[in-house]
């Protein structure tokens, strides 16, 4: 009885205890969500293609190399250095040390550009997706722009030519009211009132559509989720067969357990 | 077997006592017949250890332990070693699997009262080994400088600066530098992998030698040697092997599921074994938002948020350790378990094992007015359920304990 009425009081106190931590994207709020494909090898390959003609002039990926790539995401060789591969000095072998130094670009940018390498894995792939599609037009910001998940960060938004414009915009949204429903009028109308905040993207101002925008930066951010941990698609796929060998081991010693058990009972 | 036989073996046996020593600890050992599953954990902390002292060596062929080498040597057993992410993960799936096993250990021992005499010193060589796993963990979470390793280990070390006088000598001792460095991380290095180990090998071995000199518990609390055969061999008694070997393979197996479903598709355990912020190389001029224990520490992290002053914190701490070791002379009850002590008992460690979880949970979140409040009352939760134990368990009504198991 004292648990029960435990549990009653702790589930009381959930909701306050719950609420502290902030929103996981910041002002956007919760982060979409970002399923992971690491056997599409389509998708990680324009991926790759993404990250190393946008992404790799500044931001290095230091731990990983360039031949694993090919390897994992199945490029032949000659088609991957001829495309892929910047410079006659590099080896495959060699580790993706980027191509500026920290001590220049920080001069220019105020913060040397991070090592991308682990990044899905720090703040999570969710949140890779979501920012990189949450830049937004602010002409108070050095760049132009600013970010809804990383609010003043420091990164221009590189992408904004297949992007196009994105500005905050303001959009009449229904009051809830107390009782958790929608608020409506005597007429029965709902009762709306004016929000802003919202992202909205000037159709026809960027090369791609809203869509296929977010198609590239699925494929991008599917690409560094590989990149944060290499070996998980492999980890994923022997897994079940791990499991499937403890569960025949615990059925057969279970039966020989069985068998001598009954010698003292 | 007799002396005059012929051959190798018996040329060894004569001089190293293997017949002997199998028969004492295995063939022949004694255990109760009539065991639950609380009674498996302790085979299973064993096959955690040897899991870990094995990955660990073969981490150490990769690993670096240097300043600047050490985050991205993990790295590199990660992508560039073969499998070296199978050793990793094992590592630290093990880490967090050690010390599950090892609370549902402590918690039968709780539960059954298997510290009870004869068996006090087999509770606090166990004591002693947990002790030594909480500093070996810590010790081996700053190995891979992460965000949280470095942080984690500041705020620990800082800790021991709160002691008054030698504090600040102390907390230099301890770091071997003036601040978290690379000669930190060696010394860390070979105490995780050299010191601790040695000593933990050491302290399983008495756990394990003073248990077969006083024999096993069971769930019934019956003392089994009261009735024995002409030889002396309790009769409600099955040899070790291979009776309970079996047991422990079936154990194994099912440990052996959970183990692989967290290692192979939830190696971070969803950042409380595996800190998300220690994806990122130590930083020391950044301090993270919220720095959390692992989920193992965090009951006694709880407790020390929960005192304000900070030499305060570290001895509520410590004292939520050393009480433990002094539950044998605590506990005054006629039965030893909780099937046949009384009402008293009961709710003291239903609640107890409540605040106990909700503590383990307040220390891996951020503070709040609230939860400082809540920590406060698990604390005092915590203390009260031993320090009234010798009141609530003389005063109880026990049942009677049957004669035979």
């Amino acid at each position: 009885m004292r648990k029960l009425l435990l549990l009653v009081f702790l589930f009381i106190c959930s909701q306050e205890i719950f609420a502290a931590g902030g929103a996981a994207c910041g002002d956007y709020g919760e982060c979409d969500t970002f399923k992971p494909e690491l056997n599409n090898m389509e998708s990680l390959q324009l991926g790759a293609l993404t990250f190393i003609n946008h992404c790799y002039g500044c931001h290095s990926l230091k731990y990983s190399r360039w031949g694993r790539i090919a390897e994992d995401l199945e490029i032949p060789e000659n088609i991957f250095t001829d495309n892929l591969v910047f410079g006659a000095s590099v080896k495959l072998g060699d580790r993706m040390t980027g191509s500026m130094k920290p001590a220049v670009s920080e001069t220019w940018f105020g913060i040397a550009p991070p090592d991308l390498t682990l990044v899905t894995r720090l703040h999570g792939s969710d949140w890779v997706y979501t920012y990189l599609r949450t830049f937004y037009e602010d002409s108070s910001k050095p760049y132009g722009v600013n970010n809804m998940v990383y609010p003043g960060a420091a990164m221009p938004n590189v992408l904004a030519s297949m992007q196009g414009q994105q500005i905050l915009s303001c959009k009449d949204v229904p009051i809830i009211a107390s009782n958790g429903g929608v608020r409506r009028d005597e007429l029965g109308n709902d009762v709306t009132e004016e929000k802003c905040g919202y992202l909205k993207t000037i159709e026809g101002s960027g090369a791609l559509s809203v869509k296929e925008f977010d198609e590239v930066i699925f494929n991008l951010v599917n690409f560094m989720t590989y990149i944060g941990e290499p070996s998980r698609a492999n980890r994923e796929r022997m897994g079940w067969y791990v499991i499937l060998f403890f569960i025949v081991f615990t059925a057969l010693s279970y039966l020989l357990f069985r068998e001598y058990q009954k010698d003292y009972h | 077997m007799t002396q005059e036989s012929s051959g190798f073996f018996n040329w060894i046996n004569n001089r190293l006592p293997i017949v002997n020593t199998f028969e004492r600890h295995l063939s022949k050992h004694p255990v109760p017949k009539k065991v639950n599953f609380w009674y498996m954990f302790g085979a299973l902390a064993s096959v955690v250890l040897i899991i870990q002292i094995i990955s660990g060596i073969w981490l150490m062929f990769g690993y670096e332990n240097t300043e600047e080498g050490a985050f991205s040597s993990i790295e590199f057993i990660m992508r560039d070693i073969e499998y070296g992410w199978i050793i990793r993960y094992m590592h630290t799936t093990g880490a967090s699997m050690f010390f599950a096993v090892v609370y549902l250990h402590m918690f039968r021992g709780l539960l059954y009262g298997s510290y009870q005499k004869p068996r006090e010193l087999v509770w606090i060589f166990g004591m002693a080994i947990y002790l030594a796993m909480m500093a070996e963990g810590f010790l081996g979470y700053v190995l891979p400088y992460g965000q949280m390793s470095y942080w984690g280990a500041q705020v620990i070390i800082s800790l021991f600066g709160a002691i008054p006088y030698i504090g600040e000598s102390l907390e230099i001792w301890i770091r071997g530098d003036y601040y978290i460095s690379g000669a930190t991380i060696s010394r860390f290095f070979a105490l995780h992998v050299v010191a601790l180990p040695l000593i933990l090998i050491a302290l399983v071995f008495m756990h394990l030698i003073a248990l077969h000199e006083v024999g096993a518990g069971n769930p019934e609390g019956v003392d089994i040697e009261k009735h024995v055969d002409e030889d002396g061999v309790p009769l409600d008694s099955v040899p070790f092997f291979p009776y309970k070997v079996l047991n422990a393979l079936v154990a194994i197996g099912i440990f052996g599921i959970v183990f692989s479903v967290i290692m192979f598709f939830f190696p971070e355990g969803g950042g409380y074994m595996i800190e998300l912020a220690n994806f990122e190389e130590a930083n020391p001029l950044i301090t993270p938002e919220h720095i959390a224990p692992v989920w193992y520490y965090s009951p006694y992290y709880a407790m020390l948020r929960a005192v304000p002053d900070k030499l305060g914190g570290l001895i509520v701490m410590a004292a939520a350790i050393a009480i433990l070791f002094v539950v044998p002379w605590l506990d005054r009850s006629k039965a030893a378990s909780i099937r046949y002590k009384g009402i008293l008992s009961k709710i003291a460690m239903t609640i107890f094992v409540i605040s106990w979880l909700m503590l383990a949970w307040l220390g891996t979140v951020p503070v709040t007015a609230l939860r400082t409040n809540l920590s406060i009352i698990g604390t005092v939760i915590y203390f009260a359920f031993f320090l009234l134990m010798p009141i609530y368990t003389s005063i109880e009504k026990t049942k009677p304990v049957p004669e035979r198991l």
